[in-house]
């Protein structure tokens, strides 16, 4: 059995790459913050119903499988699916808000450190439950 | 590596800043720079210049200093015949720099900088968090 076969270990992966990834975007926003004509962007949030129907038994499947010899290809909604944030655009063209950024890199950061923390907790009752090794 | 990236990503956006930083005290340097020839044009501003760049290896928009492009308004006169820089009539150019606006640009540069700064140390503290994971 590998650990990210555990729904727990995986939900975590997945959530921490998909803040990773928010980050990396979040980033390019700053960094063209007085770029003229660079429309801001970031991630769509994450739908929890198509979470759950992932992490379910049965899996959730991008395709229909209308044969038995199809093969269900296990997609999540945590993939990174680029928007463009509806702000005020300055007269250069940007509609980068400096402030809006701040606030989303803070609450990006928030939520990196409570995954990594339940991570790091799950290993250890994982431990716990092997025995002091 | 996301977090790598996202550190590379803000660092042109710090070097952006720097150039138009670098911009900005030459016009402010220069405020005063008159021709030293009679009825010669004196020191012209430059407007800095920022474009987005996509950077195939990072596969991310990153931001390049453009180069600087000059400021096309006039000059202002101002009655002065003891200058060297005067034309016949008396009058000596003086360079369109407004140091409010230089000042203004200033403080815009360095907000975006700090902003830029403050992303680098969220996303440092990613990284560190993930490292930490391993010490466990």
């Amino acid at each position: 059995m590998n650990l990210t076969d555990v729904p727990l270990m995986s939900l975590l992966r997945t959530r921490m790459s998909w803040l990773n990834s928010r980050q990396t975007l979040l980033s390019q926003n700053v960094a063209n913050a007085d770029t003229p004509g660079y429309a801001a962007r970031d991630l769509k949030p994450v739908d929890f119903e198509t979470e759950l129907a992932c992490a379910g038994p049965k899996g959730f499947s991008g395709m229909a499988v209308t044969d038995a010899r199809h093969i269900a290809l296990p997609v999540s909604g945590l993939q990174p699916d680029e928007q463009q944030t509806e702000v005020d655009t300055s007269p250069t063209g940007n509609s980068v808000s400096l402030e809006e950024e701040m606030m989303k890199v803070a609450d990006t950061q928030a939520q990196y450190q409570t995954a990594s923390n339940i991570y790091s907790k799950a290993i250890g009752m994982m431990r716990t439950a092997i025995g002091s090794v | 590596m996301d977090l790598s990236n996202s550190m590379a990503i803000v660092a042109t956006g710090l070097r952006a800043q720097t150039a138009r930083m670098r911009v900005i005290s030459e016009n402010i340097a220069n405020a005063n720079s008159t021709s030293p020839t009679s009825g010669g044009e004196p020191y012209r501003r430059k407007v800095p210049t920022m474009q987005s760049d996509f950077d195939r290896e990072l596969g991310a928009t990153t931001v390049k200093p453009g180069d600087p492009v000059p400021d096309m308004t006039d000059f202002r006169l101002q009655y002065d015949p003891g200058n060297p820089g005067a034309d016949k009539a008396g009058y000596v150019k003086l360079p369109n720099v407004n140091p409010l606006i230089e000042v203004m640009d200033m403080r815009e540069a360095q907000r975006s900088y700090e902003a830029d700064l403050t992303v680098m140390e969220a996303s440092k503290s990613m990284l560190a968090r993930t490292v930490d994971l391993l010490r466990k």
